[in-house]
């Protein structure tokens, strides 16, 4: 497909090397926490920089958020939402949005990050991050949206971009001009799930170096890294968080480091879980991507 | 077809309208096709929101599904998930009335004790999601409880359920906790169970009959006479001070008060 071609011929390219970045306000590489590893993580404390959890899982005063509560005085914790529904066309769910609140003030997490994309209306929860069409109602709704969750969380909240299977025809706005002006708007940072584009610009056909340039380095404020798969009975991938980083994926890193410098990185993994030794085997291999590319002497 | 655009709020309804129930309506003149029809790729959501509820269903309901085996539980919970979708954005919420609905999904009809390990399952994962909080000291009542006692109520932990069946639900589910199950006797007296929350983990026992109408009406927030009435109305021989004593030894109670217009 075009997106990987233009990836391929990308890859022999002398890139420019941001190298005067300061280091990352908070470590730079974490994994997704999941309950089944956490008897690990609390007895083995693997050297990870941050944790980062699903805000919908630890809403409830649960043995689950006091699992969370302990493993939070050995690691800082990254929130990221998958409910805030941040693109409904209807009001924010306050009520949710208070609990995300609240769970802010138990977990004082280093970051705190939802989607473009939305997940419930009309009552009705979706559980997916479904695609918004990008139009002047939608750029103006989101940012409102953006705006109230900001004052209600008290936190500068970072968007990350979808994987998408459809494109809505009366879109007029590039999702990434979209992202950006939702970012300028709204003081929100972006994250870049490079999966995410990696998926959708193979599905759309789009060049993904284009959609990276387009996003302002200062505004990148993590990035998300996870596996997919293709779909068994049409042509598309799948973003699944349930395999490896697959290698376009990682190259497509790679050239999003040179662009961003080092954020806080992330390994997602949430389906067809393995063992904890190979989510700390691919935060290993982001690390040395991250010291190959960002060292003051990289090439 | 219409060819006016929708609204957001339009568009996002008709959506609703497709992954629930897989009905596209006018929605492809919305899509761009791009080599894959806009069916297609809809289905592709669809299939992602029965396929990850039906893994939280079966993460709250693991032995029922096993019980039904995995293919049947898969099928159950689709149907569970296009008829009662998520309110919640919480997936550990979902589910509070999958045992009402196995209770009239006709294909479970020849396990009738279904329903009741759906329901003690959903305990489970309630009492789970519940926080525990400091036992009343004993000692803080010794001074009121011996001119007041029969006017006090108590504000029971959280995490603290009861709950009855007719069929050995707990026995089902401890089966269900090996490789190999067991056979198990399903003729028994109605059970009764205390469910807690202990530390990191979920909790139960069985009770007597009195020691069950007792708690379970102090739980109700039923005053410290009315539970003893519960009890001996089941057991005549039932001793109050010995069923306060361990109550209150096994930090159930968390406050207390004083209700002496309920008595």
């Amino acid at each position: 497909m075009a997106a990987s071609k233009a990836l391929n011929s990308r890859k022999t390219r002398q890139l420019p090397v941001v190298v005067e970045r300061p280091p990352a306000a908070h470590g730079k590489i974490g994994i997704g926490l999941r309950s089944r590893h956490v008897p690990k993580i609390t007895a083995d404390r693997p050297a990870l920089d941050f944790l980062e959890v699903h805000a919908e899982n630890y809403m409830a005063q649960s043995v689950a958020l006091d699992r969370l509560l302990e493993l939070r005085r050995h690691y800082p914790v990254s929130l990221h939402g998958v409910g805030l529904s941040l693109g409904s066309g209807e009001l924010l769910d306050r009520d949710h949005l208070g609990k995300f609140a609240a769970l802010i003030g138990q977990l004082e997490p280093i970051l705190v990050s939802d989607h473009l994309a939305w997940s419930a209306v009309g009552g009705v929860y979706l559980n997916d991050l479904l695609p918004l069409p990008y139009t002047e109602e939608s750029l103006d709704l989101f940012c409102c949206h953006v705006d109230e969750a900001q004052e209600v969380l008290g936190r500068r909240l970072l968007v990350e971009n979808p994987s998408s299977y459809l494109r809505y025809r009366h879109s007029t706005i590039p999702e990434a001009s979209f992202l950006v002006e939702i970012a300028r708007r709204t003081g929100c940072g972006i994250l870049c799930d490079v999966n995410n584009l990696y998926v959708s610009a193979r599905n759309f056909e789009f060049d993904p170096l284009a959609y990276l340039d387009a996003l302002p380095q200062e505004a990148i404020g993590q990035v998300h890294l996870a596996g997919h798969h293709a779909a068994e009975d049409v042509d598309i991938l799948i973003d699944d968080h349930g395999c490896r980083v697959a290698e376009p994926v990682w190259a497509l890193f790679a050239e999003a480091l040179h662009r961003y410098g080092s954020v806080p990185t992330l390994i997602e993994w949430d389906t067809n879980l393995p063992a904890l030794e190979v989510l700390l085997d691919e935060a290993g291999h982001a690390s040395e991507l991250i010291d190959v590319h960002c060292s003051p002497n990289a090439a | 077809m219409s060819t006016a655009r929708p609204t957001l709020l339009e568009l996002q309804l008709q959506i609703r309208r497709a992954v629930l129930a897989g009905d596209v309506g006018e929605i492809p003149a919305a899509i761009e096709a791009s080599g894959i029809d806009a069916a297609a790729r809809l289905r592709i959501y669809r299939s992602h929101f029965l396929a990850t509820l039906g893994e939280a269903l079966k993460t709250t309901f693991p032995v029922v599904c096993r019980l039904v085996d995995e293919r049947f539980f898969a099928y159950a919970a689709h149907e569970y998930s296009s008829e009662h979708p998520p309110r919640s954005r919480c997936l550990s919420e979902y589910g509070a009335d999958f045992a009402e609905f196995i209770a009239s999904f006709e294909p479970c009809n020849e396990l009738p004790y279904l329903p009741d390990v759906a329901r003690f399952e959903w305990e489970i994962n309630a009492t789970a999601r519940m926080p525990e909080a400091p036992p009343l000291s004993p000692a803080a009542l010794t001074a009121v409880l011996a001119e007041k006692a029969a006017y006090v109520s108590f504000r029971l932990q959280p995490s603290v359920r009861y709950f009855t069946s007719p069929w050995p639900v707990d026995a089902i589910w401890h089966a269900n906790q090996r490789d190999e199950v067991l056979p198990i006797d399903l003729v028994t007296d109605e059970i009764r169970l205390e469910i807690r929350r202990a530390g990191d983990t979920v909790v139960w026992h069985r009770l007597d009959t009195a020691s069950f109408a007792f708690r379970s009406a102090l739980a109700d927030n039923l005053v410290f006479a009315a539970a003893i009435a519960a009890a001996t109305s089941v057991d005549p021989k039932f001793d109050p001070a010995a069923a306060l004593q361990l109550f209150l030894a096994e930090g159930l109670a968390v406050d207390f008060d004083f209700s002496p217009e309920t008595v």
